[in-house]
C-alpha cells in the first residue's frame, strides 16, 4: 500500500474514476435530479410549487398508489412466509446436489418476470387455462369471474411467482439459527414451540423484515408483468407513469414526475430499512 | 453458517429429508414449473382450451412464429442491444473495479452505494427521467439513450461477479509485480488482471445478457416501435395469437435456461480457479 502511494500522486488518482462517474452522472444521477426539480417547479412561472403533489390527490392516482402498495405488501408477506419455509426446507436438505439444483432453479425463476411469465400464467389460469379446466372438470367449479388472471387476484399469483424464489435466494445470507442453540434449548427443556417463540423468531426477525422490504421494493417497481396482464383493468403506479411516458394520456407531465418522486421515496425507504435490517441480521450469523 | 455446523449435520442420523421438507419443496417445484411446462406444451398443442390435456400436437406454431416478418429483426435487435450493453458495461466497470481494488480503495463504499442505486429506481422512473432530460435529437428516444439506460440498470449484475473475482486475486501485488518488470497500465490490465478475473467477467457478461435480452420496460418506453426487440414482439403477440406467443415464450425461456446453465458452469470453473490460486500461495 505505501509503495503504491509513493509511486503516484494521490490527488490525481481519482481522475481514473472519471469515466465511470460521468456515466453514472449522465444516465442516473442528473436525470433523477431533473425529475425531482421538475416535480417542484412550476413550468410557466419557474417558481417553487407543491401544486404537482397536491394534484396527486385524485382518485385515479390515489388508487394506483393504494393498489401498488397493496399488491407489493401482500405478495411480499406471502413471499416471505412461504419463501422462508421453502428456503429452510432446502437449506436443511441432506443432499448438497439437490440443494444446488433448487437454488439454481430459484435464481432462474426469480428473473422470469415480465412478458413470458405473464403469458405462462394466462396459459394455466386464463379463461381456458389448464387449472381453470381442471377445476371445472374435477370440482365442477368455475374460477371465472370470481377469479381472473387479468385482475388483482391473478396479478398477485404472478407476482408471488418471482417473489418466492427471491426469498429462497436471500435466506442463506441470513439463516441465523444455530444447531447449538437448538440443542441448548432442548437440554434446558424447551419444546419446539418455545424454542421458536423465544429464540428462533426473535433472531430471525431482522431477516424477515429485510425480506419483506426487499420483496416489497421488488414488486413495487415491477412493470412488464402488470402491463402484459392487467393493462388498463387495474391501476398501478408504474403503469400510470408508463402511460405518461408513452403519451397515451395527455396530462401534465409534472404529475408523472411527482408520482415518480413519491415512488422513489417509497423505494428508498424500503431499501433503507432493508439495509439496516440486513446489518442487524448479519450480527447473528457472524459470531 | 458454513463450516462449524457442517460436521454436526453430517453426523446427524437424518439422511433423508423430513416429511414437511418434501411437501414444501414439492409445492415449490409445482408452482415454479407448472406455468413453464404448460407453456412448452401449449406451444406444441393443436388445441388446448376445452380439455385438460391437449387434443393433439403440432409444430405448426413454431413454423409460423419463425416466419413472422419481425422475428429475425427483433432477435437481431435484442442481440445488438445485449452485445452493446455488455461492451459498454465492461469498458466502464472493469477498469473502475480494478482501481477501486488497488489504488483507490477509499472509493469502494461510494461504488457500492452507486451499485445499489439502480435497485432503488423503478425502471419506469428511470425511463421517465431519461426521456425528460434528453428530449432533443439525436439522443431523444434513440437506441443510444436506451443503451445508456440499460447499462445503468444492469450495472449491478456486471459489478458483483467482477468485483468478487477481483477480490479473490491480489490485484495490488500482481500489479506491482508487473510494473517492476516494466509493464505499463494497459499491459498489466490486459495481460495479468483480465486473464485472472476472466470467470468473473464471463459470468457478469452472461448475467447482463440474460437481463438485457428479456428487457421490456426501458425498451418499450424509451424507443418503442422504432427499435423493436424480442420481448416487445412477444407482448404484441400475446394480444394477437396465443399459440405463436407461446412459441415466442418458449424461445425466451429456453434462452434463459441455457444462459443460467452457462453461468453455473462458468461459476464452478471460477471457484476452481480461485481455490487453485489460494493453494498455490
Amino acid at each position: 500500500m505505501p509503495l503504491s502511494k509513493r509511486k503516484t500522486g494521490y490527488t490525481s488518482d481519482w481522475v481514473r474514476l472519471v469515466p465511470f462517474l460521468l456515466f453514472c452522472l449522465a444516465f442516473e444521477v442528473v436525470p433523477i435530479l431533473f425529475l425531482i426539480r421538475g416535480s417542484i417547479i412550476d413550468r410557466n412561472t419557474s417558481q417553487l410549487t407543491i401544486q404537482h403533489y397536491l394534484n396527486l390527490n385524485h382518485p385515479l392516482y390515489l388508487n394506483s398508489f393504494l393498489n401498488s402498495i397493496k399488491i407489493s405488501g401482500l405478495t411480499a408477506i406471502v413471499g416471505v412466509i412461504f419463501g422462508t419455509f421453502i428456503g429452510y426446507a432446502i437449506y436443511r436438505w441432506p443432499s448438497r446436489r439437490i440443494q444446488e439444483i433448487l437454488m439454481t432453479l430459484s435464481d432462474v425463476t426469480t428473473n422470469f418476470a415480465g412478458a413470458p411469465l405473464a403469458f405462462a400464467f394466462v396459459v394455466i389460469l386464463g379463461m381456458n387455462g389448464v387449472i381453470t379446466q381442471f377445476f371445472l372438470e374435477y370440482f365442477q367449479y368455475e374460477l371465472y369471474p370470481t377469479f381472473s388472471i387479468y385482475s388483482f387476484s391473478g396479478l398477485t399469483l404472478a407476482y408471488i411467482y418471482f417473489q418466492l424464489p427471491l426469498m429462497v435466494l436471500i435466506l442463506p445470507a441470513f439463516a441465523g439459527i444455530k444447531q447449538e442453540w437448538r440443542e441448548s434449548a432442548q437440554s434446558l427443556g424447551a419444546n419446539a414451540f418455545q424454542f421458536w417463540r423465544h429464540i428462533g423468531v426473535p433472531v430471525l426477525m431482522p431477516s424477515l423484515i429485510a425480506g419483506v422490504t426487499l420483496l416489497f421494493a421488488n414488486a413495487f417497481g415491477a412493470y412488464a408483468t402488470a402491463y402484459t396482464l392487467v393493462e388498463a383493468k387495474l391501476s398501478l403506479v408504474t403503469l400510470q407513469i408508463g402511460y405518461m411516458i408513452a403519451g397515451e394520456v395527455r396530462k401534465d407531465p409534472a404529475i408523472g414526475m411527482a408520482m415518480a418522486v413519491v415512488s422513489l421515496i417509497i423505494m428508498g425507504l424500503s431499501i433503507g430499512i432493508y439495509q439496516a435490517a440486513t446489518i442487524r441480521a448479519r450480527r447473528w450469523s457472524k459470531s | 453458517m458454513k463450516n462449524p455446523q457442517k460436521p454436526l449435520r453430517e453426523t446427524n442420523k437424518k439422511v433423508r429429508p423430513a416429511g414437511w421438507q418434501i411437501v414444501a419443496v414439492a409445492l415449490f417445484l409445482f408452482y415454479m414449473l407448472l406455468p413453464i411446462v404448460s407453456t412448452y406444451i401449449f406451444s406444441v398443442a393443436t388445441r388446448w382450451d376445452r380439455t385438460i390435456l391437449p387434443e393433439g400436437y403440432t409444430l405448426e406454431f413454431y413454423i409460423r412464429a419463425f416466419q413472422t416478418s419481425y422475428f429475425i429483426i427483433t432477435l437481431r435487435n435484442s442481440l445488438i442491444l445485449s452485445a452493446a450493453t455488455i461492451l459498454v458495461s465492461l469498458i466502464v466497470i472493469v477498469p473502475t473495479v480494478y482501481w477501486v481494488h488497488t489504488r483507490l480503495t477509499g472509493f469502494k463504499p461510494l461504488l457500492d452505494v452507486l451499485m445499489i442505486l439502480p435497485f432503488g429506481i423503478p425502471t419506469v422512473v428511470l425511463a421517465l427521467a431519461l426521456v425528460q432530460v434528453y428530449n432533443v435529437p439525436p439522443l431523444a428516444r434513440s437506441p443510444i439513450l436506451l443503451i445508456g439506460a440499460v447499462v445503468v440498470y444492469s450495472m449491478p449484475f456486471m459489478y458483483r461477479p467482477v468485483s468478487n473475482a477481483m477480490q479473490a486475486i491480489d490485484a495490488l501485488t500482481l500489479t506491482e509485480a508487473g510494473q517492476s518488470l516494466g509493464a505499463n497500465v494497459f499491459q498489466v490490465l490486459s495481460k495479468i488482471i483480465i486473464p485472472n478475473i476472466l470467470p468473473g467477467i464471463l459470468s457478469g457478461s452472461l448475467l447482463v445478457f440474460s437481463t438485457v435480452f428479456a428487457e421490456y420496460t426501458l425498451t418499450s418506453l424509451i424507443v418503442g416501435a422504432k427499435f423493436k426487440t424480442f420481448p416487445l414482439l412477444l407482448v404484441e403477440y400475446t394480444r394477437i395469437n396465443g399459440n405463436i406467443a407461446a412459441a415466442f415464450s418458449v424461445v425466451s425461456f429456453t434462452i434463459a435456461w441455457l444462459v443460467s446453465i452457462l453461468i453455473l458452469w462458468v461459476g464452478t470453473k471460477g471457484q476452481n480457479g480461485a481455490t487453485e490460486t489460494i493453494q498455490a500461495r
